[in-house]
């Protein structure tokens, strides 16, 4: 693990995110949206591992039990946010994002 | 164990890793079907907990397989499974105005990544691997000086559940149960409350 460029694993994160945040922001349906959220989340937990291995002893080992609270976190999100997608997907009977723009009226 | 071969076998394994999580995340994003985009998701965490394992942390790439390609990727699959109608993939797939507003968060990364080349950054050579011994015996320490993560765990707990109860209560059709709602004459449901 010493032979890895701590860089290359930012860089790898940074992309993913961006990816993540394409697929958040760009896609219509609503299932896309909540997988972008996640591959966010990935690439947020991969950018703490690997800063994580950049400090000596107990305090790297913080780095790595950050993520572990961040995949708690993500299933409840996971868990709240497909409870809503079926709940308005009962109401409007689609998963298009745009469909539930009606705040506004 | 392969010490001798390290210098060439890390970084390949990292790169091979790394590209097959870039490609199921574009996959993620230009798949049409939500379904195919789980299946490159699922795919996308798998080689994040190689990667995790490779930088030192195998405890979090068993995690990582257990919870997100296991547990959530699965829950996703199934809601997926359960509202696939045939105008699932029918929606249109990209928002146009959500593209325009792209180019600020991407210029963003990039400009963090141009800060972080600059940055002198090393592994450390007594970094610690993250067995589960170790992280355990970090997270459930008691003493007030070691970052209380024992707390966090609790209200990681309550969260949780907090959430679980949320869930169903949000997905439920009616809040009462079927004989009150029976009992209310509530005809609403009756061609599903048939038997």
């Amino acid at each position: 693990m010493m032979h890895i460029d701590p860089l290359d694993v930012q860089i790898l994160a940074a992309v993913l995110f961006a990816l993540g945040l394409g697929t958040a922001l760009a896609r219509r349906n609503l299932f896309f949206v909540l997988m972008g959220v996640e591959l966010m989340l990935n690439a947020a937990n991969l950018s703490i591992v690997g800063f994580s291995r950049q400090f000596p002893g107990g305090a790297g080992l913080h780095g790595q039990i950050v993520p572990l609270f961040t995949i708690a976190v993500a299933a409840a999100e996971v868990c709240v946010g497909l409870a809503m997608v079926i709940c308005i997907t009962r109401v409007k009977d689609t998963v298009d994002g745009d469909a539930f723009a009606d705040m506004k009226e | 164990m392969l010490s001798a071969l390290d210098p060439i076998l890390a970084p390949l394994t990292f790169w091979l890793l790394a590209l097959a999580a870039v490609v199921c995340g574009g996959g993620v994003l230009l798949s049409r079907h939500p379904l195919n985009g789980a299946i490159n998701l699922i795919g996308v965490m798998l080689a994040l907990a190689g990667l995790y394992a490779l930088l030192g942390s195998p405890f979090l790439g068993v995690i990582q397989v257990l919870t997100y390609a296991g547990a959530i990727m699965m829950l996703v699959v199934f809601v997926i499974m359960v509202l696939n109608r045939a105008r699932d993939h029918e929606v249109p797939s990209v928002d146009w105005y959500g593209l325009l507003v792209l180019p600020l968060p991407l210029a963003l990364a990039a400009g963090v990544v141009r800060v972080l080349a600059r940055t002198p950054m090393a592994p450390s050579p007594e970094a610690v691997r993250g067995e589960p011994e170790a992280i355990a015996a970090a997270m459930f320490d008691l003493a007030p000086t070691a970052g209380g993560w024992w707390l966090l765990f609790e209200v990681t707990g309550v969260l949780l559940l907090v959430a679980a109860v949320g869930a169903v209560l949000l997905a439920k059709r009616e809040l009462t149960s079927r004989a009150e709602a029976a009992a209310a004459g509530g005809d609403k449901e009756h061609g599903h409350d048939a038997h």
